[in-house]
Parts: structure tokens; sequence; C-alpha cells
């Protein structure tokens, strides 16, 4: 038997769970490749033109699954207590099924850790029925998948390969360090991006949300009146919050795409905090371009804003103090 | 002789093509603003002839600099010394002409941009997301389909004495609106003042969203010629706005200081200036798609000649790589490129 599972939104956080899952189970799972034009392209043209680029690209690795038993597409309301997953999250399946290539039946399960363990695995195993699977071999495949994510949060994804281009460089002191900040789903999808993390790494170094640890982002988000009931919200946050308080990051990007309801609230958030700290911090808006002539302007023009800032601010001044000291630009 | 030395800037826009010669004190020689018109190469190899034919033949080129959307190509042509995106290019020009200038307001062919500048150093910029909306082009387009001069767009609007509320949120919304206010009988300068209006607040809330500005600011780009726009933004502000001598090629001219700049730091270094007769040989750009996997990159080639120049376009830098070397062959240019690495 075999499941195919799209290479899109959920892939980039929850995979390794999923694999360990069916591994244990003896069922082959099988990803759509990489996005690329002809994925993308499928996606524009047959998802709701409403919703995000991360839901059309999802729609596209669905269209690209060829020779599978299944098309995996679980709801995942909720991975952690407290929380919830996007809204967009919890439209999945029945958001996405017109993409789905006919004659492929769809496999799903509700996933909901805010009802607790005993639930989701009773949830799973009903899942498993379809599957001819026991509830013991559900439940043994269930601490399987748990270990297996563990291991990629613990490794901070290192030993997953998402990107083909996943390039560490060495640590040079000179060289800028930036911290490249948004949705997994987007920083990873190198396609998608026009290889943002590729070509911030050529010319910086690089930090992403899922560098910081979970105990930093959760005493980065203490600070806040009230909690933030989105998962992938709550970490960027923490990770953006600890950024901006980190001297040793000379700017902030953040990367968001056209239309995502939850960036609207998090981007906003953290551009007020960065003009209080005088933090150099951009935003960019992805959508559906595939001319990287706006992002390489962009992001030059970041780097360079950072650099003659740099070369700026090393002078003593003999006034005693910058003269723009009240102002509240970045 | 020191006269004939100069620093080439150019601004290569979707809209027009700027160059400038700068003499070594800083003071300007000439100046070009040219329409892109969709060819850049030729507009560049045009403006390249226009200059020869104004300076003495003795002149030196002594350094290059690109900018604008297209200085990636413009580099390859000219073979630029400095290759600089437009803000920079935009904040070096400004505050070289008045080092106290704070904010930039530029307002260009198919973008426009905010630049906060303290103490002479970019602070804090931004430029126009996924809507060109509040654009030059828009201006344009608009007083074409009122069958006007762009030239007297704004006179018109001047002479508005109640300007007509028109929604600027989005130029297709900004459009219908202001059919509607002309089927009412409005008059035409006052729906064309209502339209400066309205692309001033649009730009303000896109673009100078959260900007703190403040003075002295400078209004730079082609929509800069615009006095119904500057009229707008001076209300809007509530602060003067200063339209520099030369506010349609500062692009450019940020380009030529910065090729300045380099000179200046690496005093022994040449220009890789591909000399002035550039004008006269042929360029060609090819563009086909890769067939190497399925992401099916468009590739465009810049041909000088038979002998390819640049290559761009590709995802995994295949082709980009096989520069250098006659066209027919790019195994071979390939295997040669290595061998003089």
């Amino acid at each position: 038997m075999k499941i195919g599972f799209p290479r899109a939104l959920f892939y980039f956080d929850f995979f390794p769970f999923w694999a360990g899952f069916f591994h244990h189970l003896n069922i082959e799972v099988v990803t759509s490749p990489p996005t690329n034009r002809q994925i993308m392209d499928l996606g524009l043209k047959n998802a709701s033109d409403e919703t995000c680029l991360p839901l059309k690209l999802l729609s596209g690795h669905i269209q690209a699954l060829k020779a599978v038993d299944w098309v995996f597409l679980p709801r995942m309301v909720s991975v952690e207590a407290e929380t919830y997953t996007c809204p967009k999250f919890l439209g999945i399946p029945e958001s996405l099924l017109s993409s789905v290539p006919t004659g492929i039946p769809v496999l799903s399960v509700t996933l909901n850790w805010r009802k607790g363990q005993r639930l989701v695995l009773k949830d799973l195993q009903t899942m498993g029925e379809t599957l001819g699977k026991s509830k013991i071999e559900i439940k043994q495949a269930f601490y399987e998948g748990q270990k297996w994510q563990e291991k990629f949060q613990k490794t901070r994804g290192a030993e997953w390969n998402f990107a083909p281009t996943n390039l560490e460089w060495p640590p040079e002191p000179e060289r800028l360090k930036i911290a490249l900040v948004g949705h997994s789903y987007l920083i990873q999808e190198s396609y998608a991006n026009l290889n943002l993390l590729k070509k911030l790494r050529e010319k910086a170094r690089v930090e992403l949300v899922q560098h910081v640890d979970q105990i930093e982002i959760e005493t980065n988000l203490l600070e806040l009146r009230k909690k933030l009931f989105w998962s992938h919200s709550k970490q960027i946050y923490g990770a953006g919050n600890k950024f901006l308080a980190d001297p040793e990051i000379d700017g902030i990007i953040y990367l968001t795409c056209f239309g995502c309801g939850t960036d609207s609230i998090v981007q906003e958030l953290l551009s007020r905090k960065a003009r209080q700290r005088h933090k150099p911090y951009m935003v960019i808006t992805l959508d559906e371009h595939s001319g990287e002539a706006g992002l390489i302007t962009r992001l030059e023009a970041f780097l360079d804003m950072i650099e003659r800032r740099r070369v700026h601010e090393g002078y003593v001044s003999t006034h005693g103090e910058r003269l723009d000291c009240n102002s509240n630009t970045l | 002789m020191e006269e004939d030395k100069f620093f080439l800037g150019v601004d290569v826009g979707s809209v027009s093509t700027n160059m400038v010669l700068l003499r070594p004190d800083n003071t300007l020689k000439e100046a070009l603003y040219l329409r892109t018109q969709g060819r850049p190469m030729q507009t560049i190899q045009e403006g390249i002839k226009l200059l020869r034919s104004r300076i003495p033949n003795s002149s030196e080129i002594i350094g290059v600099g690109a900018t604008g959307s297209a200085r990636q190509l413009a580099a390859t042509l000219l073979g630029a010394d400095v290759v600089k995106n437009e803000i920079t290019a935009h904040a070096v020009a400004a505050s070289r002409v008045n080092p106290k200038v704070q904010t930039i307001l530029e307002i260009g062919g198919q973008d426009s941009k905010i630049i906060i500048l303290r103490d002479g150093v970019v602070s804090d910029f931004a430029m126009n997301t996924v809507c060109a909306a509040g654009t030059g082009s828009f201006l344009d387009q608009q007083a074409a389909r009122l069958g006007i001069p762009i030239e007297e767009f704004g006179p018109l609007a001047l002479q508005s004495k109640t300007p007509v509320q028109i929604a600027g949120r989005c130029s297709v919304f900004a459009e219908s609106d202001m059919i509607h206010k002309q089927q009412l009988g409005h008059s035409l300068p006052d729906i064309l003042a209502g339209l400066c209006q309205a692309m001033v607040r649009n730009y303000l809330n896109n673009v100078g969203k959260n900007k703190d500005i403040q003075g002295p600011i400078f209004f730079q780009g082609g929509v800069a010629a615009n006095p119904g726009i500057r009229k707008a933004f001076e209300e809007e502000l509530g602060q003067s706005i200063v339209v520099p001598e030369h506010y349609g090629v500062m692009g450019a001219l940020g380009a030529a200081f910065l090729a300045q700049e380099r000179l200046a730091k690496r005093p022994e270094s040449l220009t890789g200036f591909r000399g002035l007769k550039l004008s006269e040989t042929q360029f060609q750009a090819k563009s086909f798609e890769c067939s190497g996997c399925a992401n099916r990159c468009e590739i465009v080639e810049i041909i000088q000649e038979g002998i390819s120049l640049a290559r761009w376009g590709d995802r995994c830098g295949k082709w980009s790589l096989a520069v250098g070397t006659s066209n027919d062959n790019s195994l071979a240019g390939q295997q040669r490129g290595q061998r003089g690495a």
C-alpha cells in the first residue's frame, strides 16, 4: 500500500511524525517532488483564488501525486494544548477535494491535541480501521511517530533536508547576522520564495525560528497581554521577540504571503517592537511572483542599509549623543 | 585633462532610462532622460550614442555605476564597476545634493518608495508591495484616457478650486470612481486634483505607513515633474517639499556617485567600461525555455556579435555559469570557464 503525502504546508513541520507513524505500519509514504513550475501552475489554476499561496501550492502538490493508493490529508486542528492551527488548516481536506486526482481516495484524520492524547489516539485508531490496522498497531505507530517528531525537533531539522539547497555557511564574525522569520512552509519553500534563504545565506549569517529553543520562545511570549492561540504564530512571535532583543542580530526579515490572516497580526506586533528598539526590520510579501527583481532589490537595499548604518555608527560623535535618539524610526 | 574625465551613471527603469555624466568635482556634465519603451538594450545604446555626440573626443569614462530594475542588463552591456539597487542609489544622490535631507519620496514608473535618512544614512525604507496603484504608469494611463498630455496633467490639476473625492485604494476602483465623477459633470481640473490627492493618500497609507516623515523632504523620480502631486503632498504632510534640480535622474546620479566612491576607495582600480563605441556594435537578446527539469526556467542570453556576454533567469545556475564564450557550444564554454577559474 502506498500513501501519497503532498510536500507542502504541514509537511514542513509534521512530516517526521507521519513518516514514523506509517513506517511502523509498514505503509510506504510517497511524497510529491519539491515545488516546481508545473506544480505551482497546477495549484494556481485549481485552488480557490481567495486562499493563500501555501494552500494553492498544497493543491498543486496533491495533483502531482501519481500512482498512490491514498492521498493523505489530515485535518490538523491543533498540535499542542491550548492552541489551534491556522483556520485554513482546519478546512482541509474539504477545501481541497477538487484538487485530488479522480479515482484516488482521500485518507484523512482529525488531529486535535486540545482534547488530549487519549482522544487523538482514538481518532487515529478510527483511521486505522480504514487501513485494516489493529488498535494496538496504531498505538505503537503513534509512539514511533512521536519519537521521530521529537528527534526532528531536538535537532532543529538538521537531519531533515527539506530544501535541496540547504547549505550551511561557515560562521564569520564580520558577516551580518540576519534573522528570517515566518511560516516554515514559506521559508523552506525554496521555489515559491525564489530561493530567498539561499540568497540571504550567500550574503549573511541567517537565524531561523527553528533555531530558537522552545523554552526561550515561551519566555518571550510572557509579555503578551493575551495569549496567541495559533501555534505557528506563537513560534514566530516568540522567536521574533528574542531576535529583537539579541544585539548580535543586525536585522530581521519577516517573510509573509499575501492574504495571511495570522501574519497580519503577528507581523504588526513585531514591527512595532522593532521600531521601539531601532532594529532594522523588513517585511517581504510573497505571492505568485516568479520574477526575482523585486525581491533582490529589497534584499540588497536592506543589507546595504544595515551595512552603511554600521559604518556610520562606528564614528564616535563629538556631540555626545545621536541627534535622532528620540525619533521613532528604526 | 581633468575636464575630460567623467563618471557615468545609468538607471534603467521600467519606464525611463536615465544617464548622467558626472565630473570629478561633483558637477553634472550631461543628463539624459529617455523612455525605455520595453527595449532597454537599444535605449542604453541610444543613450551612449547621444552622450558621445555631446562630449569631446578626448573624453574618458573613469567609472560606471548601474542601477534600476534592469541594472544587471545595463551592467553587462556597459561593463559597470558598481551595480546597486535603486534605494541606495537614490539615497546617495539625495544626501549628496543636501546632506540634511531626512525623507525621500520617490515615485517612478512601476514602483514607489519612501526612504528615511538620518545623518545622511538610510535608516528605513519601504517599497510598494504587490500593487502598482499610485505609480507613474497609472497617471500616464489616466492622462491618456482623458486625452491630455502627461505634461499638462499637473498644471491643470493646480487650477482646481474644489477637488473631488476619488477612491484611491486601488487603481481599478479609482478609475471607475473617476468615470462616475466625470459623468456627473465635474470639471477636468477638479477630477485631476482629486486623483492627485487620492494617489498621495494611497502612497502615504501604503508605502509611507508607520514612517517618521521629517523635513527636509525630497520628492524625486519622474512623477516629481507633476506639480499637482507635489501640492497634494504638501497639503497632506503640512510641510514644504523640495524637488531637487535633477529629480528625474537621481537614481543615475546616485549610481555615478557610487562609482566615484569606489574609485576613491581603490584609486588604482581601472574601470571595466566597455567603451563609448558600444553604440556601434550589435547586441542581441535571446530567450529560451530550459527543459532540464520541471521548472522550465526562462533563460535570457545577451549576445554581442556572436559572443555570449551573460545569461540569467535560471534557478540552478547551470546557464549563468557557462558565460563568456561563443554561444553555440555551451558545454565547451562550461569547460573553458572551469579551466579559467
